[in-house]
């Protein structure tokens, strides 16, 4: 029977540097969550087909879920907890103060896709928001007043938060 | 509109938002206990099997499980997944119990056979495929209209055609065939909808521990915390103080939850191994597993006179109740109640048989057999208008129920302003000028309309008892100690409003302790939309007994009587002279550290079981606009308006979000969702998002919702329920919208662009 190597792997998680020992199959949502104890980073279908699973990888939008760990190794990884410091980012304070949140499980996905949008963005009208967000599932919310909040954020940051 | 409220009818954010958007919040995928081990369930791959040998010796000796059972190893106690099966009801009925923890036959792909519990994912999927069970296949049948059919395959034993249970309309009133005859004009339709997942983003998680001493802990989403408890109690045979059930954040409810699914094998595995043992399932679990809105096929008959007077009217009904009974018994003879309960009708019969077949169970979904009837009846009504030539708002103006008639349940009503929902909406979409009108072209629009009531709270079908604790601390804010978890409906924010508007402090002051039984006074639970209305009454009035005692307290150190006291902006002040006052802070910490041996809580407890001599439903209006392509028989649903009573809106941002999610269900419900098994093989197809398709972000319409706003006399503060109204009448609405653009009735849920298309060839010819 053939021996299966685990390997310890470097990443960098919101600028912080971990090095767990991992199998090479691991997924980024599995070494966030089960080895890193980040669980703010939700799985919900678990195949790439809803985005709750959503982190930014060097910036990119990209679906923990179904991305092997071993694969974004060395590169910058932003979970929802790496946001904010201290207190609520703009973002975060804007989903907050618009009702954008009901259950939440679908939000740590919104809130970093949001992230990328506004990056890329800064100023979207709504439709180009329902755009970036579409590929992105709720089930609560009904998604108006998460647009809401990120039209809200927009401003917000434009006004000088980060 | 009178009163002027501090925090109540406020946009306020909610207080269990913050700790969501951070990730800091621990669903039960999330919680991690010390020991705790990876628990997997077997499935039956058969859609109906004997079972007549398991083989578990391989897979116990592999390295890493630490326990393999099958129903051998657990208490077989049949119980009913709704817990129905304990009383419950004011009426005494009871619902037969028919799960074991693991099935003694499948009944359905994915019936439960066997579990492990494993130190890893991995090891514990190995050991699933190391189980050898020997399958006798049996013939099945995957649609109630086969199963009833004699001679079918039989899924129970005690059930006769596989029939789980007839129910005849109880409230039947005069005689329905003379009423017909007597009527001018009938208007009749068949109807089918489909089994709608709930379709939550956090998949079904539980997790069982059980201590040295024997106490069981149970981390559960099931909305039904008590309930779950003494099910539970009732299975393993404890006594329900040796049961803790815990409900974590969770990640959706929307009813599924209301029944018990992966705990009892979770409490069996900890049990076995003396460890924590967590089953999380998959997506295709949850959509396999967990239960469906129940499908139903009905026939809806209304009669009226000629002036438009609802006469007569009948409905019958075959429910689609899958492998087990769920909650298929009263959600579908609830549509009976539902149907023929918010127009005035003097001849009223109806009846519902609920039949058993190969495939997921059903159970509850938001409105709980009200959107599965609404998409007929609203429909007949568009149908009996345009025979009686009648504007369809002004036929249900006509013949919807007023104050003080007697609801769907025969208690008078106590507030509606469902005649407020139609004039609002109609003038927002703009009916007048939209309705009725000539159309022309390929891609056609046109608008439709649906009402509807719903309730705040089960009574008197199922029994109401809620209890909260209000607790006062040294600094002036309360814990405010209730039952309901946070399954994303911003209870906690809505009761913490009610609370702290009584007790003259702010928002921020009130802490939330919830979520687990030994911690909070007993609660039906979250549903029926009565977590508002009747858990919001138990907080009131243990509030008002907090305030007496801070006010008697305050009274005593400032030298007057009780009732000469006002209690605002977190101060204490006499009435007549509101220069003389306390903070509400010292007057607690002044009883609670009293030196003289007085000392004292300032507190309040409630146990709130009203039985009604009156009902507070919410009422609503919906009015779709949708263009339809008549070379592809898309349709496109441009503008959803609904417009709601559900009395005072404790937090308008809230109802607002309530109403919006119900519209992406609605027209999910309407237009794509579709629970879709294979007749060859008995598996469901539609179990992941790309075969169940929920509406995203672009498939969205313009929406607005309009809040009425008009006080209930018993609600809290004047409030009713919202968290179902939202979605009742979407699917209705849209089908009327399509006929009003293009003069075809679609009467199979969903309407695809194939069945759009097939009525337009129709038609032409």
């Amino acid at each position: 029977m053939r021996k299966i190597e685990k390997e310890t792997v470097n990443f960098i998680v919101n600028g912080r540097k971990y090095q767990p020992t991992i199998e090479p199959w691991v997924t980024l949502a599995e070494v966030l969550r089960d080895y890193l104890d980040l669980t703010g980073t939700k799985v919900s279908c678990g195949v790439g087909e809803c985005a709750s699973c959503t982190v930014l990888v060097d910036g990119n939008p990209t679906l923990s879920c179904s991305t092997l760990a071993i694969t974004v190794r060395d590169k910058n990884i932003l979970t929802i907890e790496g946001l904010a410091k201290d207190g609520l980012h703009p973002i975060q304070k804007a989903f907050v103060d618009c009702g954008a949140i009901q259950c939440g499980f679908c939000t740590p996905g919104m809130i970093l896709t949001t992230k990328a949008l506004l990056n890329e963005n800064p100023h979207p009208t709504r439709e180009e928001v329902k755009r970036f967000l579409a590929g992105n599932l709720c089930r609560c919310t009904g998604y108006v007043k998460i647009i809401d909040a990120v039209m809200a954020a927009a401003e917000a940051m434009s006004k000088g938060g980060k | 509109m009178g009163q002027e409220f501090a925090f109540v009818g406020k946009r306020l954010a909610q207080a269990d938002t913050p700790i969501k958007a951070t990730g800091a919040a621990r669903y039960a995928v999330d919680i991690k206990l010390p020991g705790m081990l990876v628990g997997k369930v077997l499935r039956s791959p058969y859609p109906h099997a004997r079972i007549k040998r398991i083989d578990k010796s391989k897979a116990e000796k592999l390295p890493g499980v630490e326990a393999v059972i099958t129903l051998e190893d657990t208490p077989k106690i049949l119980y009913a997944s709704s817990f129905r099966d304990l009383p419950m009801a004011p009426s005494g009925s009871l619902q037969r119990a028919d799960e074991y923890i693991l099935a003694d036959k499948a009944r359905y792909v994915g019936d439960a056979v066997a579990a492990v519990a494993a130190v890893n994912e991995r090891v514990a999927e190995e050991a699933l495929q190391a189980i050898k069970v020997e399958y006798e296949e049996l013939p099945f049948v995957t649609h109630p209209r086969d199963a009833i059919k004699p001679g079918a395959p039989k899924l129970h034993d005690y059930a006769e055609n596989n029939i789980a249970a007839r129910v005849s309309y109880p409230l039947a009133e005069g005689d329905v065939e003379k009423g017909f005859q007597e009527s001018d004009v009938i208007a009749e339709e068949s109807f089918s909808v489909t089994k709608q997942s709930s379709g939550h983003m956090e998949t079904q998680t539980t997790i069982g521990s059980v201590d040295p001493t024997g106490k069981v802990t149970c981390y559960s989403p099931c909305q039904l915390s008590f309930p779950l408890r003494r099910g539970l109690a009732k299975i393993f045979d404890l006594p329900e103080g040796m049961i803790n059930v815990v409900n974590p954040f969770v990640g959706g409810s929307f009813g599924a939850r209301l029944s018990v699914y992966n705990e009892p094998i979770a409490v069996a595995l900890a049990m076995k191994t003396h460890s924590p043992v967590k089953i999380e399932y998959s997506m295709e679990e949850n959509f396999t597993c967990v239960h469906t809105r129940t499908g139903d096929e009905y026939t809806v008959k209304m009669g009226f006179k000629k002036d438009g007077t609802l006469h007569a009217m009948q409905i019958k009904i075959l429910t689609w109740a899958g492998a087990y009974i769920g909650r298929a018994q009263l959600a579908g003879g609830i549509m009976l109640f539902w149907g023929m309960g918010h127009y005035r009708c003097p001849n009223k019969a109806g009846e519902c048989e609920v039949v058993y077949c190969n495939t997921t169970p059903s159970a509850a979904m938001r409105g709980y057999g009200n959107p599965e009837v609404m998409w007929g009846v609203e429909q007949v009504m568009d149908m009996a208008a345009e025979k009686l030539g009648m504007d369809p708002l002004e036929l249900r103006r006509k013949n919807i129920k007023k104050v003080g008639e007697p609801s769907n349940l025969r208690l008078p009503i106590e507030s509606t302003y469902l005649e407020d929902c139609i004039k609002a909406g109609a003038e927002s979409i703009g009916w007048q000028e939209k309705w009725g009108r000539k159309k022309e072209g390929l891609k056609r629009r046109g608008v439709g309309v649906a009402t509807m009531m719903h309730c705040s709270g089960a009574y008197p079908l199922l029994i109401e008892h809620s209890g909260a604790i209000v607790k006062f601390n040294e600094d002036g804010s309360i814990n405010l100690i209730v039952n309901p978890g946070s399954p994303g409906t911003h209870i906690w924010g809505t009761l913490s409003q009610i609370a702290v508007e009584e007790l003259g402090i702010y928002p921020e002051d009130a802490h939330i302790v919830t979520g687990e039984t030994d911690k909070t006074l007993f609660d039906l639970g979250s549903h029926a939309s009565r977590s508002t209305f009747v858990t919001g009454s138990a907080v009131l009035m243990a509030a008002r007994e907090a305030r007496g005692e801070l006010l008697e307290w305050a009274g005593r150190m400032l030298g007057v009587s009780p009732d000469e006291l006002e209690v605002k902006d977190r101060r204490v002040y006499i009435k007549a002279d509101p220069d003389k006052g306390l903070s509400v802070s010292e007057v607690v910490r002044s009883a609670m550290w009293d030196m003289k041996g007085e000392a004292m809580n300032i507190a309040g407890k409630s146990s709130f079981a009203p039985t009604p001599t009156s009902v507070s439903p919410p009422t609503a209006a919906y009015f779709a606009e949708v263009e339809v392509d008549t070379e592809t028989g898309e349709v496109k649903v441009l503008k959803l308006i609904t417009a709601v009573d559900c009395g005072t809106a404790i937090n308008p941002m809230t109802v607002e979000g309530q109403c919006e999610g119900g519209i992406q269900q609605g027209i999910g419900y309407a237009l794509t969702e579709d629970f879709f098994v294979n007749k060859e093989t008995g598996v469901l197809e539609s179990d992941n998002f790309t075969t169940y398709k929920m509406p995203g972000s672009l498939d969205m319409p313009e929406t607005e919702i309009i809040i009425i706003n008009k006080p209930d006399p018993k609600g809290p503060f004047g409030a009713k329920g919202v968290a179902e109204p939202g979605l009742v009448g979407i699917a209705p609405a849209i089908a009327n919208a399509i006929y009003d653009a293009v003069g075809v009735r679609i009467t199979d849920l969903p309407i695809t662009p194939e069945k759009v298309l097939k009525a337009l060839k129709e038609k032409q010819s």
